[in-house]
């Protein structure tokens, strides 16, 4: 057992020294805080964007239309600003006759086309009310959410506009056009109300794709370990010091605690950038920040994480990674070349893509047949339970009896791996056949 | 012998690969504190049989014992080290991890190993006052520098076993030279070490004892002494004034030469020529006939026969040629 130790501390500490693990474990979370922040600062900073307000509003259908217009460009609530700033521009109104309508539209060019805070004009001429035709030009035309703004600021007025006509009172038209909904989405399962659903879906898939990342990654990692041992012939002497089986599971070992660490890490290194530079980036783009941090003013919330769920997801990833990372190893002392290699890892990749294949259906059915089965199969089940128990609650027994199939789908892979392995490790020579290889797991 | 007395006791081995047998029945013991040789030409089955010795693979057939215990018991490879014959570290960690690593391996504790790592890196001269080669990555050494970080891993433990396959292979004349005396010097601390070679000259000059294996069977084992006077043939050098490359038998000597009553066979070596006396000739009489021909005679020495001819005798040309395809 000390050797184990000895073995997997070799395998843990070079891999944590090498350039590549500083440079994966800094780089992951700067370019996970980004997907977070870089979305989240472009609304913020469209939604606070009074671009859409510091136009000129050209009213040539004489009901009063670029009035109503301006008035609700102005109350939009959407557009938060710091309260520092200045005072938000006011829309300015033309009501022109549709003879002058040409001059002034030609005029609001001209300003718009001038260095000042005008960005742009829009255009009611008299036959706007028949044929729901309306023209904007400007600086900003070609922003989705200014001009979406607009449309729907022009729509609101409209539609008071139409009220009026049919002689609806002007209380009830001011509050219609004054309505404003609010929905919160909460997630509901058999011990109450718990976190969002947005952010269960989050959680779920988030996982899921982080352990396959991870075994993806450090399962070709001790692939290539193992590779490497063969070909720099470095095996032998390491054979002649201690048993095969227990060289793999030390490697093994290593190796995932390595992904462990890198998680870790990474998830500790992403909440401190995400936590530290939201207020910043918010703040930048004029949000005004409340006390609570930058993750609550980004909507997210790890609320749907508790311990043991946290312990539970720990459990699969080590069995995930034991199982594939076992059977990489042998596929690894299988062949003399990465190429060879790559060619042997198929089959286990297989395995790994081919669960992810399903991971759609299970977001939309988490309780499906399909979800149910994967989820008790141990070459699926590490990555697609902790999914599921992140989208919908999953019983308990449920879940140790998943994880008890994990466990002896470990076994089966070290006992099939470390019988590959033996023989492999100081087999030189032409690629083995499949059926060379199962006589190699009958014979060692 | 008694058992107690033996480093190791190969008794009865047989392993098989799917198409031939690489070691059939082999038997052998090699004594405490004796320098022991296994020769026999690529594919006999030495690697096979020294792989079985350290438990890398196990055999079909038959036990093998290391100091009177089954070499699978644990922590009994802890007294043996092993320089394999392809060789071989992680290029990419530094030269003292290895080192730290592999002696960690063997049991011993991080800081006794530390302490060793520099008194071999030291007499290896692979720490000097101008650089420490210890802290650099094995990538950065020249290969005979890393076969000396290769040697002080099968060293560091310092075991009481030592097993080196074709330990001079790829070796200069002065690493071969520092090799031979580590060897020695093993020996007078009383460490036992086997090593498989195909070249007989390093086994005669070496080996207390030896045994012979070819096509996986063994052909003869024993003390060198032994074996070399066993063989029941006496040898002559003949070594004659100017003649390095004349040919005898354009003269009276090598009429002589010729005379089946006297010389079995005769090996020509350039400096010398090895005779072998036919049965019943008398060595004064080739002597007298020799002189008679009219031969200048530099030397003329009655010796043993050299484990390079009775190699050659015993396994054959046959022997070589059916082993060449797999591992030894």
């Amino acid at each position: 057992m000390d050797k184990f130790w000895v073995v997997a501390k070799r395998e843990y500490l070079e891999r944590v020294r090498s350039r590549w693990f500083v440079m994966m474990t800094l780089f992951v979370p700067v370019f996970i805080t980004a997907i977070f922040l870089i979305p989240a600062w472009v609304t913020a900073r469209s939604a606070s964007g009074t671009a859409s307000r510091n136009i000129v509003i050209l009213d040539a259908t004489g009901t009063g239309l670029g009035k109503r217009v301006a008035d609700v460009l102005t109350r939009d609530t959407t557009a938060v600003r710091a309260s520092n700033a200045a005072p938000a521009p006011q829309p300015q109104v033309r009501e022109v006759t549709a003879a002058s309508l040409p001059a002034a539209e030609d005029s609001a060019m001209r300003a718009v086309m001038r260095p000042n805070n005008l960005v742009g004009y829009l255009v009611l001429d008299d036959s706007t009310l028949s044929t729901r035709r309306i023209r904007y030009a400007g600086r900003n035309a070609s922003s989705i959410v200014d001009t979406d703004k607009l449309k729907s600021a022009v729509r609101q007025a409209f539609t008071a506009v139409m009220l009026q006509r049919e002689g609806v009172k002007p209380e009830t038209i001011s509050l219609i056009s004054n309505l404003s909904l609010s929905m919160s989405q909460t997630r509901i399962d058999e011990r109450g109300k718990g976190g969002s659903g947005q952010a269960a879906i989050f959680l779920g898939v988030g996982i899921g794709v982080l352990l396959l990342m991870s075994i993806i990654f450090h399962g070709q990692n001790v692939l290539r370990g193992v590779l490497e041992e063969k070909s720099t012939r470095v095996a032998e002497v390491v054979i002649s010091s201690i048993k095969p089986e227990m060289l793999l599971a030390g490697k093994v070992a290593g190796a995932g605690a390595v992904g462990l660490t890198q998680q870790v890490l990474w998830i500790a290194i992403s909440a401190y950038l995400i936590t530290n530079f939201a207020p910043l980036v918010l703040k930048s783009a004029g949000v005004p920040i409340s006390g609570a941090g930058g993750s609550g003013a980004l909507g997210v919330s790890f609320g749907g994480l508790t311990v043991g769920l946290f312990i539970v997801i720990v459990l699969y990833f080590l069995f995930g990674f034991v199982f594939y990372a076992s059977l990489l190893a042998a596929a690894g002392s299988m062949v003399n070349t990465e190429q060879d290699a790559q060619q042997a890892a198929m089959p286990v990749m297989y395995l790994l893509i081919g669960s992810w294949l399903f991971v759609n259906s299970v977001i939309v059915n988490p309780t499906g047949t399909i979800a149910r089965v994967l989820s008790w199969l141990p070459f699926s089940s590490p990555i697609i339970m902790p999914m599921r128990m992140g989208l919908s609650p999953v019983p308990w027994t449920s879940v140790a009896g998943s994880l008890a199939v994990c466990a002896l789908g470990c076994v089966f892979a070290i006992w099939l791996a470390a019988r590959i392995y033996r023989v492999g490790m100081l087999m030189y020579g032409k690629r083995p056949s499949l059926a060379e290889v199962a006589k190699w797991v009958r014979y060692a | 012998m008694h058992d107690n007395d033996l480093a190791i006791d190969i008794r009865g081995v047989t392993k098989r690969y799917e198409e031939h047998v690489a070691v059939r029945d082999l038997s052998l013991q090699v004594p405490k504190g004796a320098v022991y040789g296994l020769l026999g030409p690529n594919g006999a089955g030495k690697t096979t049989t020294i792989r079985m010795l350290l438990d890398i693979i196990a055999p079909d057939a038959g036990s093998i014992a290391i100091f009177g215990r089954p070499n699978h018991e644990t922590g009994l490879l802890n007294r043996v080290g092993y320089l394999p014959e392809e060789r071989g570290l992680y290029r990419k960690m530094q030269v003292r991890r290895v080192l730290r690593f592999l002696a960690e391996l063997k049991g011993l504790k991080a800081g006794d190993a530390d302490k060793r790592i520099d008194e071999w890196l030291d007499r290896f001269g692979l720490k000097t006052k101008d650089r420490d080669w210890g802290d650099s990555k094995i990538d950065e050494l020249s290969r005979g520098m890393q076969q000396k970080v290769q040697f002080i891993a099968t060293l560091i433990h310092d075991p009481d076993l030592v097993i080196l396959d074709e330990p001079f292979s790829g070796l200069d004349p002065i690493n071969a030279q520092a090799l031979k005396d580590a060897v020695v010097e093993l020996k007078r601390r009383g460490k036992t070490v086997v090593f498989s070679t195909h070249v007989m000259e390093n086994a005669e000059r070496m080996c207390d004892a030896v045994c012979i294996v070819a096509r996986g069977e063994k052909v003869l084992d024993g003390q060198v002494t032994e074996v070399r006077s066993s063989s029941g043939r006496r040898n002559v050098a003949l070594a004659l004034v100017g003649n390095t490359a004349a040919r005898p038998s354009e003269n009276g000597v090598g009429r002589v030469l010729g005379d089946t009553r006297l010389v079995r066979h005769f090996d020509d070596n350039n400096r010398y020529f090895e005779i072998e006396l036919a049965p019943g000739a008398d060595a004064q009489e080739l002597l007298h006939r020799l002189i008679e021909a009219g031969a200048r005679i530099e030397r003329f020495e009655l010796i043993l026969p050299s484990l390079h001819q009775i190699f050659i005798e015993r396994v054959g040309a046959s022997g070589v040629e059916t082993g060449m395809s797999g591992h030894g």
